[in-house]
């Protein structure tokens, strides 16, 4: 049966997997890739509360909330891409106890309702202390990083096997055109415990259909505070003979004991009881034959006093371990050296924050560098993005995932302000180091540095020349740890030192402030018209060594003999 | 190994179609070492020009025609340099006049596939982009241009002669092609001193790293085209990366000319001599692989003992 429900709920899945499927390099302008993580509205109030600030790319999470008083959690029942899952796996996951008119009453349901409240009192509470706890309950966030995270990399991984496949059993003659099709897989980081939250939330509809939805979401607690008499309302004709149809089909269980009465905070506007009652007597309008019939949940000031205590202590607890960006009285946090933030992060303590965790930005990554980190920035910082260099190196032409940020966590830049966003420098192991510490010749951080930010020096007592990092050329990109021929760990790594993070303004003026330049080598190449010279050091501005375009005297360039 | 019906065969119908001369005695030329079409057959072509496309069809031409390495339904595989995300400016890359060239004459010849292949270095769609090689030979007949990276269009081959190694993984394609032709850039290279049509054909191979950290570079290249030998070598030398190679950028210079041969030690070795690098003139043996290689019987950098054919077009 196709319900004007299954519809909606099928374009609005579609369009939102379709918009994760565009997050990804090249970036197409104007395309908002990340709309339904707008549209959230946990995510939009709490982003206004815990940065203090409004942004216009916040306003749809509001607009759904205003939406909630015409049409009540519309949202929830046709747009929200996690009820729409949960729906689906409802099919064959189902729950084991049967859905009746007696168990299934608003009534005989009551009993985890209000703890979505509480989630969203605790979640707020963190937010007016300037923590963003969004991401534990944001379904948009939940959907997002699960779709992107793990289903994505499942479905590349299958598609690649069976290209594999192809290429066994085909005839020649049909897989020829296949051979080269090449399927880059993904791989991310935690991708086990972002899949096994989002298990354990949909698993609850084992125990009710749209546990989640029901008892748990603090976006759909939101929406509900808004919906608790909304102007579209459930109308139950005299012609009703009470048979119950309505309450065990109720997904949300917001039909009261008596099947006039509809509790709206729940009400998903399914219009499933409009479409199963025997007697047609159930319809949604917007007439007022009486005033909206209102049931709470069970809940006290003490409990949402508690919540919101415990959000907030939970807020003071974060902002008090020894991973904070901005701890009190300290100048500087514990910085892991290794936590590279993506070109254009707002300065630390805004971008946790602002970040939503939905995993955008790693979805659309164009080399797979950032990943949702665990615990290295600290139990704030989880899934968060941090760039892994010696999996993959920043792509200099890319700034995709400040695009694709859906709170301006990471800096919407233009790509020649991106390669000025420097995210650290490289340093050399130099233990490590094929060169510095065996003498052998080697030279590939030299080959893949997209700046020319290192430089062969000769150094008593080897043979070869030798790698140092030119700090003020180097943008951190991370290409040099993630060719570096040395197994395990690089002999050449990036560590933030040097990164800049700006709230605002002009990352090219503050690296010239700073003294960096960034020339990447298509830009030096810009200068160089076929057929003419490279004039020395034009290339390379600033360098304290530059290699050379001629050698000088009996000096033999690389890779050389005597005669 | 790659066996192509060149040089044995080419003997072999040579020895038909002049039964007669062999008879008459004039047969001297045709069992030189290292010649193979009789004695008007040059070892090497070099042919200078402005246009990329018309020096890389007279070279082949002069070394007597596409035809005598493709024939009609070969499967022919062509491993330029596009390992860099930048343009033929930069030289980093071979010029795509010259790969297309190739490969349409390969196609003229009746080949029934033509896979331009690299294991490219950056981002390997950027490469294609940017080296503007697809773009050449969009209307080339049966040529695709593709990067390689999937485990799965790799296999393992054995290395007889390898010192280094006995065994490596190179790309399918290329073990079961007819015909072999390596286009490589001509250009320095901060490793290998130059990187020519031997070093180039570790753009055919799966791991790459291990010679430089576990092998001893040169030896390795050698190692390595003692099976991925081409059947034929034209190096781009209309503009050589005389420094900063293989990436770039480094000083650019045009020098106008491809060099063409069946022997790819005598290629490497005559574009050594040609370019100038790092400000510099080098002999062939200044570079290890190209004497290593020569050492090893896989070639000849004597090029001043082999008929060279100059030609201008």
């Amino acid at each position: 049966m196709i319900t004007f429900q299954k519809v909606t709920q099928t374009v609005t899945l579609f369009l939102f997997l379709a918009l994760l499927l565009f997050a990804a390099y090249p970036h197409y302008d104007g395309l908002a890739v990340d709309f339904f993580l707008r549209l959230d509205p946990l995510i939009s109030l709490g982003t206004i509360l815990a940065t203090r600030s409004f942004a216009t790319y916040l306003l749809p999470g509001l607009i759904v909330l205003a939406a909630a008083v015409l049409a009540g959690r519309f949202f929830c029942g046709h747009i929200c891409p996690m009820g729409t899952t949960l729906d689906f796996l409802q099919i064959p996951l189902g729950p084991r106890r049967k859905p009746s008119a007696k168990n299934n009453t608003y009534e005989a349901t009551e009993r985890f309702r209000s703890w979505k409240y509480l989630a969203l009192g605790f979640v707020l509470a963190a937010s007016l202390a300037g923590v963003s706890i969004l991401f534990v309950g944001s379904p948009l966030s939940l959907a997002t990083r699960f779709y992107g995270l793990v289903v994505h990399p499942l479905l590349l991984l299958l598609g690649d096997s069976g290209l594999d496949l192809a290429a066994s059993w085909l005839p020649t003659w049909l897989s020829a055109d296949l051979t080269y099709v090449q399927i880059a897989g993904r791989a991310f980081a935690t991708n086990v415990f972002v899949a096994m939250l989002f298990v354990a939330v949909t698993a609850l509809v084992r125990s009710q259909p749209r546990f989640w939805c029901r008892n748990l979401c603090p976006a759909g607690a939101l929406i509900g505070l808004f919906s608790r008499s909304p102007m579209l309302r459930r109308n139950v004709n005299d012609s009703c003979s009470q048979c119950g149809q309505c309450i065990r089909k109720c997904p949300t269980a917001a039909i009261s004991e008596n099947p006039a009465k509809t509790v709206y905070s729940e009400c998903i506007v399914c219009l499933e009881c409009v479409r199963i009652c025997p007697e047609s007597a159930v319809s949604f309008s917007t007439s007022r034959n009486e005033p909206a019939f209102s049931l709470t949940p069970d809940l006290t000031r003490r409990g949402i006093v508690l919540a919101m205590g415990s959000g907030l202590l939970s807020a003071g607890l974060l902002r008090t371990g020894i991973n904070q960006p901005t701890p009190r009285g300290k100048e500087r946090g514990l910085v892991d050296p290794e936590l590279i933030r993506p070109p254009g992060a707002l300065p630390e303590a805004d971008f946790l924050t602002r970040c939503v965790r939905c995993g955008e930005c790693m979805k659309a990554c164009a080399t797979n560098t950032l990943q949702p980190v665990w615990l290295k920035a600290g139990l704030e910082g989880i899934f968060s993005p941090v760039m892994v260099p010696r999996l993959a190196a920043c792509a200099v032409n890319c700034n995709v995932c400040g695009q694709v940020c859906p709170t301006g966590a990471i800096r919407d830049v233009s790509i020649i302000e991106k390669k000025h966003a420097k995210v650290g420098t490289a340093w050399i192991a130099r233990q490590n180091c094929l060169v510095w510490e065996q003498d052998r010749k080697c030279l590939v951080c030299d080959e893949v540095c997209p700046y020319n930010a290192i430089s062969f020096q000769p150094v008593p007592g080897l043979r070869n020349a030798a790698p140092v990092v030119i700090e003020n050329q180097c943008s951190g990109c991370g290409w040099c740890e993630n060719k570096c021929p040395v197994q395990g760990a690089s002999a050449i790594r990036v560590n933030v030192i040097g990164e800049i993070r700006l709230a605002s303004g002009s990352y090219i003026e503050k690296a010239r402030e700073y003294g960096l330049s960034f020339k990447t080598k298509e830009a030096a190449l810009d200068r160089l018209a076929p057929g003419t010279f490279d004039a020395p050091g034009t290339s390379i501005e600033q360098a304290p060594y530059s290699e050379p375009s001629g050698v000088q005297g009996e000096e033999l360039p690389p890779g050389f003999m005597p005669k | 190994m790659i066996e192509k019906p060149d040089r044995r065969e080419f003997l072999k119908s040579g020895l038909v179609a002049t039964a007669a001369a062999v008879a008459a005695g004039t047969v001297g030329g045709i069992f030189s070492p290292g010649k193979s079409f009789g004695a008007e057959m040059p070892d090497l072509v070099v042919s200078h020009g402005l246009d990329p496309a018309a020096i890389t069809r007279a070279a082949v031409d002069a070394l007597g025609g596409i035809k005598r390495f493709v024939k009609p339904g070969n499967k022919v595989v062509i491993k330029p340099n596009m390992s860099f995300a930048s343009g033929p400016e930069r030289a980093s890359n071979t010029h795509p006049a010259v790969v297309s060239e190739v490969a349409r004459m390969c196609a003229e010849a009746g080949a029934s596939r033509i896979a331009v292949l690299d294991h490219v270095l950056n981002e390997p769609r950027a490469c294609l982009k940017l080296s503007k090689i697809p773009e050449a030979c969009l209307n080339v007949p049966n040529t695709t241009v593709s990067t390689v990276e999937a485990k799965r269009l790799y296999r393992e081959v054995q290395v007889p002669q390898g010192r280094q190694f006995k065994t490596m993984e190179a790309v399918s394609d290329v073990l079961d092609a007819d015909v072999l032709i390596a286009i490589p850039k001509g250009k320095s290279h901060s490793s290998s001193g130059v990187s020519l049509s031997m070093k180039g054909m570790m753009g055919l191979i799966k791991d790459r790293i291990s010679f430089h950290s576990r092998y001893s570079l040169h030896e390795a290249i050698v190692d390595m085209v003692t099976v991925l030998k081409p059947h034929l070598v034209v190096i781009d030398g209309t503009h050589i990366l005389s420094s900063g190679g293989p990436g770039g950028p480094g000083t650019v210079i045009p020098l106008n000319l491809v060099v063409a041969s069946t022997d790819m030690v005598a290629a490497d070795a005559q574009m050594v001599a040609l370019g100038t690098w790092y400000g510099k003139k080098f002999v062939p043996d200044q570079v290890r692989h190209i004497r290593i290689a020569a050492e090893r019987g896989l070639g000849r950098m004597d090029i001043d003992k082999l008929k060279v054919q100059n030609i201008k077009s």
